[in-house]
């Protein structure tokens, strides 16, 4: 079977979004707001993705590094007073360097220790915004990228706009990564994953990869942080929570940890299931208490049915080349 | 390892499915949102799982008891309030999500008691777009009361620098001569306070900053000790949040320092019932310090709003213990009633706001302090008085039970004014006339 040019693909990312942006007119504000949501935890989980499926190194600290994105971009906004597509950039950017330093001392630690350092990371980090008063502590700092410009027409909804920034933003994320893939960093990638001291011999430089992937992994990210910190209009520390970090881990695995067009999925999984737990709780018309943590309880059980069943994601497993 | 045709053909399915799903109807406009001829529905969210659950969940019950309990009672001009309660975990981001649904779905008329500086900032946009009104939120952040950026949000406690100033008055008279050390949490919560310090002119012999979630660490609390000992304090202020009371109570016990220094606690972090969980059997550590409150001591039996919302709580409110966080529920409920029912028979999201800010100023509440919303002004409570913590954890007034001093100013530069409480009357059986 012939691979699908990077031009053929932007021309099916160019459908989609033509077809997500057309649709975002007929739906109303909460649906739209949703598909924002579902967008931005496509890219975060994405980054998990290329990061544990393609070079197999674990983060459970990505909320972290969502943290740093997002900070960076507001913080882009309220001090240079940039245009906030330009702050998206700054929050990859700020995300990949955070990457890079996390990805040198990452490329020395395998599984549960790297899953350790990371964990730290996400528990640690949000809460230094409480010691630089330029973080704006506890309440945050607020990111007012303003309403849709006129040019999108009259009655534009400010979460149809959010919808349309994050698909564009999604659709882009997803062709460069698909593209990468297909060159020789994805495949040295595939290649530490599969098998380090193979990849070794044959001449890759394992830390080098590694680390490459980190930064990568962390620059994207960084830009579903800003995203994410656009939707909520904030950023603050605890906006960035241990829960952020380890849903996204829960949609990479719902996902099927090594597709990154699984990470769709998972995303809208993530969406869903609040959704859906919720029409079942008053449906079933129990406590506040049960409703509450019923969510909690829907994710776990699927995490699990997931990793019994099918350990590679709801898909058909990849073919391999 | 390429994702193959057929499966990227799932992708795409998956994408489109997606987007037919996000698909639905319009709904067809209604005369005001969230009032129907039979009910009104109000939303409030609250942390009701993760860390900072324990006590705050215990508001949105005590307010839907005090709504059980007023519907029971023939509701507001012939409507049942109902109270749709979600949980945000305290983020931020929860909070957005949830505060969606009840605004866009579940079709909300007001917001009520929402809690938590940044996660109200997180549904600002979202509140002000929609011209949702939201009331009596349950922070002390000054700033909502900034009637341009929130100008549908009605904050009800007194700011933070409002108690430091009347904690400052507070010293002054009743404890000159004392050297005092602060404790105060580095972030607005504290830096509001020492603004308000500054303006009631209180010395300090050591100012101690710790971070937010410091306090948990036994190092911090030894040198909130050393310092306090080094600078010879023989009285202490703790403006921070409870679980820092706890650590301070504890870290003074150990060092043999309890009844030699005074601890003087903000309103924020002395709920009794809160720190005995916390502290244990070291509890009674913390009798004999001072707190400020606005709402009446939970424990006081002369009070008559207490006994009220008592017997509420035991017939609705399915057996909680009756602490402050129920006594706050329930006060806000009470004003919510009040705001209700002077919004008209046909109430509308702007007769509400218009009907707070002209008579919200004369309502019941249990609070000793006057309520100062006008046309002009969206501030709530404006006094604070001062209790000593018993060994039961519950504050009883410096001036004896059931008698009140209270020390009432702004955030600003205004004076603290001494005053006896003037409280509106409780309406016969708690039930609003209004």
């Amino acid at each position: 079977m012939k691979r699908k040019s990077p031009a053929t693909r932007f021309l099916i990312s160019l459908g989609v979004g033509a077809f997500l942006l057309i649709a975002s007119g007929h739906v109303d504000e909460l649906r739209a707001y949703q598909g924002a949501q579902v967008a931005i935890y496509a890219i975060a989980i994405a980054s998990i993705v290329l990061l544990t499926g393609y070079s197999g190194q674990i983060s459970l600290g990505h909320g972290a590094l969502m943290a740093v994105g997002g900070y960076a971009a507001v913080i882009a906004q309220i001090h240079w007073h940039l245009p906030y597509p330009l702050t998206f950039l700054i929050g990859g950017i700020a995300g990949a360097l955070a990457g890079y330093v996390l990805g040198i001392a990452a490329a020395r630690l395998r599984g549960p220790y790297l899953a350790g350092t990371t964990l730290a990371l996400a528990v640690g980090l949000p809460s230094l915004a409480n010691q630089f008063h330029i973080l704006g502590g506890e309440q945050g700092l607020q990111f007012d990228v303003g309403t849709a410009p006129t040019w999108v027409g009259k009655d534009f909804t400010q979460y149809r706009w959010f919808f349309w920034v994050a698909v564009v933003m999604a659709l882009a994320i997803f062709w460069l990564l698909r593209n990468l893939l297909s060159t020789r960093y994805g495949r040295r990638w595939r290649a530490v994953r599969a098998n380090p001291t193979a990849a070794a011999l044959t001449g890759i430089d394992i830390a080098k990869a590694k680390v490459l992937a980190f930064t990568l992994s962390s620059a994207v990210a960084g830009l579903s942080g800003a995203l994410f910190a656009m939707l909520l209009g904030l950023v603050a520390p605890l906006a960035f929570t241990l829960t952020l970090s380890f849903t996204l881990v829960t949609g990479a695995v719902l996902a099927g940890v090594s597709n990154l067009g699984g990470s769709i999925i998972g995303a809208i999984v993530l969406v869903a299931i609040p959704e859906l737990s919720n029409a079942v709780a008053t449906h079933l018309g129990g406590s506040d208490r049960v409703t509450a943590n019923l969510p909690g309880v829907v994710t776990s059980v699927l995490l699990i049915v997931t990793v019994l069943l099918a350990p590679n994601g709801p898909k058909i497993p990849r073919r391999h080349k | 390892m390429f994702v193959s045709r057929r499966n990227k053909g799932g992708i795409i399915a998956a994408a489109a499915i997606a987007a037919a799903a996000l698909v639905t109807s319009a709904l067809p406009a209604h005369a005001e949102t969230g009032v129907t001829s039979s009910t009104i529905k109000l939303g409030i969210t609250v942390p009701l799982t993760g860390a900072a659950a324990p006590g705050y969940n215990k508001v949105p019950a005590a307010m839907k008891a005090y709504f059980d309990y007023v519907n029971a009672n023939g509701g507001v001009n012939g409507r049942k309030i109902q109270l749709v309660i979600k949980d945000d975990a305290y983020s931020p981001a929860q909070t957005l999500s949830v505060t969606n649904d009840l605004i866009l779905k579940d079709k909300v008329f007001a917001l009520v008691g929402t809690l938590g500086t940044a996660n109200n900032e997180a549904t600002t946009r979202l509140v002000n777009s929609h011209g949702v009104p939201r009331l009596f939120v349950n922070t002390g952040f000054s700033g909502f009361a900034d009637m341009k950026k929130y100008p549908t949000t009605f904050p009800l406690f007194p700011s933070y620098a409002t108690e430091a100033k009347a904690m400052g008055k507070y010293i002054a008279d009743n404890l000159a001569g004392h050297k005092v050390a602060l404790i105060y949490q580095d972030d607005d919560f504290g830096a509001d306070a020492l603004k308000g310090f500054a303006t009631a002119g209180t010395s300090f012999v050591a100012k101690i900053p710790y971070s937010a979630l410091s306090q948990a660490d036994p190092s911090v609390v030894g040198k909130w000790i050393t310092s306090i000992a080094t600078a010879q304090a023989d009285t202490v202020i703790m403006f921070g949040v409870t679980s820092a009371t706890g650590a301070l109570a504890g870290g003074l016990y150990k060092a043999g320092l309890i009844g030699k220094v005074q601890m003087i606690l903000g309103s924020v972090g002395s709920d009794g019932t809160t720190l005995k969980g916390l502290l244990g059997p070291l509890a009674p550590a913390l009798a004999g310090s001072i707190a400020a409150s606005f709402l009446p001591s939970p424990s006081d039996a002369t009070d008559e709003y207490v006994n009220l919302f008592k017997s509420v709580n035991a017939q609705y409110n399915a057996g909680a213990a009756f602490d402050n966080n129920v006594l706050v529920g329930m006060n806000s409920a009470m004003l919510t009633v009040q705001a209700l029912r002077a919004a008209g028979a046909n109430p509308t999201r702007a007769s509400l706001m218009k009907a707070i800010e002209a008579k919200g100023s004369t309502w019941a509440s249990a609070a000793f302090s006057p309520i100062l919303y006008s046309a002009k002004s969206h501030v709530g409570y404006t006094g604070y008085w001062f209790g000593k913590l018993g060994t039961d954890g519950n504050a009883v007034s410096v001036d004896g039970p059931g008698k009140y001093t209270l020390y009432t100013t702004d955030s600003g530069t205004a004076p603290v004014v001494k005053s006896s409480p003037a409280r509106t009357a409780m309406p016969a059986k708690g039930l609003p006339t209004n």
